[in-house]
């Protein structure tokens, strides 16, 4: 390794307004399950923003095993933001870098409304199949879809229509029991939103962006994200 | 609003009902990061005690796990983990989850995240042995208990 000059690093670009507060106690690393993965931990990427070296951080595996949950932050005594730096160091990977499936979840996303690019005919046609199911058991049930003036619009995790449909039906027959005017969308429904995993502020703004719109034309009072 | 407290909500307002000799097994909850220290730290509010409410009006034998609320530990497939290519690493890190759970004795685990139930009740189950141990979303834990009462016909005639 070239040795680093102090004086000649490079301006650093992760978001660490902070990290130069770091006491180095190590409480952050102590605290958490993967420190030591990928010869790293949370105090040593500290140490890397520090030092301008960025791109070790950015290229390291790291930002990802670390699963953003905060419990260093949390017990940070100098309060430091930690998960905006590892967060960043994730933002500023290129897009084809992004590992697995996270990024081409996002473009799903950006594309069709949902992560796992389900259309909207088939979309709708399998919450009326499986609400005509559950009214054999609860009678009168059906999935209100694009209601205007419901007072809760419910988005929907994308893993269970593409999975998990049965699932939906929890709280179907929660609303149903009490008896709650409620109504979900036929597009932009996803309530799983990847740009918050991947570092992409601009992705995850468009996502919120679609729900919002369609909670502002429907005229409901409440947005619930069951995730 | 969040499905905590729409479903407390409901309980209070007596707009649902719910059956606690449905679900008599030691229960536990786990607090997703999202719902607690991120909410706490990003809104002013985590949400530690509306579920806890929540499932003990479900659940009459009820345990926590240690440590819990801020303190809890992530069950290790947050962040995109669970859709990351790390597995062996999301495994690993749920080393730690997975003990907690055992030590707790329960038999039934409640969490109200996609994420953390998956990652708990499809991969650490199995990677640590604790198969027994039933997984359940909060509010497929409440839709479970629920009691249904007929509707009342007079709206639909």
């Amino acid at each position: 390794m070239e040795p680093l000059l102090l004086t000649k690093r490079e301006k650093r670009k992760l978001a660490s307004q902070y990290a130069d507060l770091c006491l180095t106690c190590g409480t952050c690393a102590g605290g958490c399950p993967v420190t030591g993965v990928d010869g790293l931990d949370v105090r040593k990427a500290v140490r890397l923003a520090l030092l301008g070296m960025d791109q070790e951080l950015i290229d390291s595996k790291f930002p990802w095993v670390c699963t953003l949950c905060g419990r260093c932050e949390y017990a940070c005594p100098m309060n430091i933001d930690l998960l905006a730096l590892l967060r960043s160091a994730r933002g500023m990977r290129a897009r084809d870098k992004v590992p697995g499936v996270l990024h081409k979840g996002v473009e799903m996303c950006l594309k069709t409304g949902n992560n796992v690019g389900i259309p909207k005919d088939d979309f709708v046609f399998l919450l009326q199949d499986l609400g005509a199911e559950l009214a054999e058991e609860l009678p009168g049930f059906e999935v209100p879809v694009d209601k205007k003036g419901a007072k809760y619009l419910f988005t929907i995790n994308s893993k269970e229509p593409f999975a998990e449909p049965e699932d939906m039906m929890y709280w179907w027959r929660i609303l149903y029991a009490a008896n709650e005017s409620w109504t979900t969308t036929s597009e932009n429904w996803e309530g799983v939103n990847w740009g918050l995993f991947t570092g992409d502020d601009a992705a995850m703004k468009e996502i919120v962006g679609r729900i919002v719109k369609n909670y502002k034309e429907l005229g409901c009072e409440y947005l619930v994200l069951p995730e | 609003m969040s499905i905590h407290d729409l479903l407390k909500q409901y309980i209070e307002e007596g707009r649902i009902k719910l059956d606690k000799s449905i679900h008599h097994e030691l229960t536990t909850y786990h607090d997703p990061c999202n719902y607690g220290r991120k909410g706490e730290r990003a809104f002013g509010h985590g949400y530690y005690e509306e579920p806890r409410w929540v499932t003990q009006q479900c659940c009459e034998n009820y345990v926590e796990m240690y440590p819990n609320r801020a303190n809890n530990f992530c069950c290790g497939a947050g962040g995109g983990a669970w859709a990351a290519p790390y597995v062996e690493e999301r495994i690993f890190y749920g080393r730690v989850k997975a003990k907690q759970i055992k030590d707790t004795g329960a038999k039934l685990l409640i969490a109200p995240c996609h994420n953390c139930r998956d990652q708990i009740m499809k991969s650490l189950r199995k990677e640590y042995d604790f198969m027994d141990v039933e997984v359940k979303y909060l509010w497929e834990l409440v839709a479970d208990s629920l009691v249904m009462e007929p509707r009342e016909e007079a709206e639909e005639e």
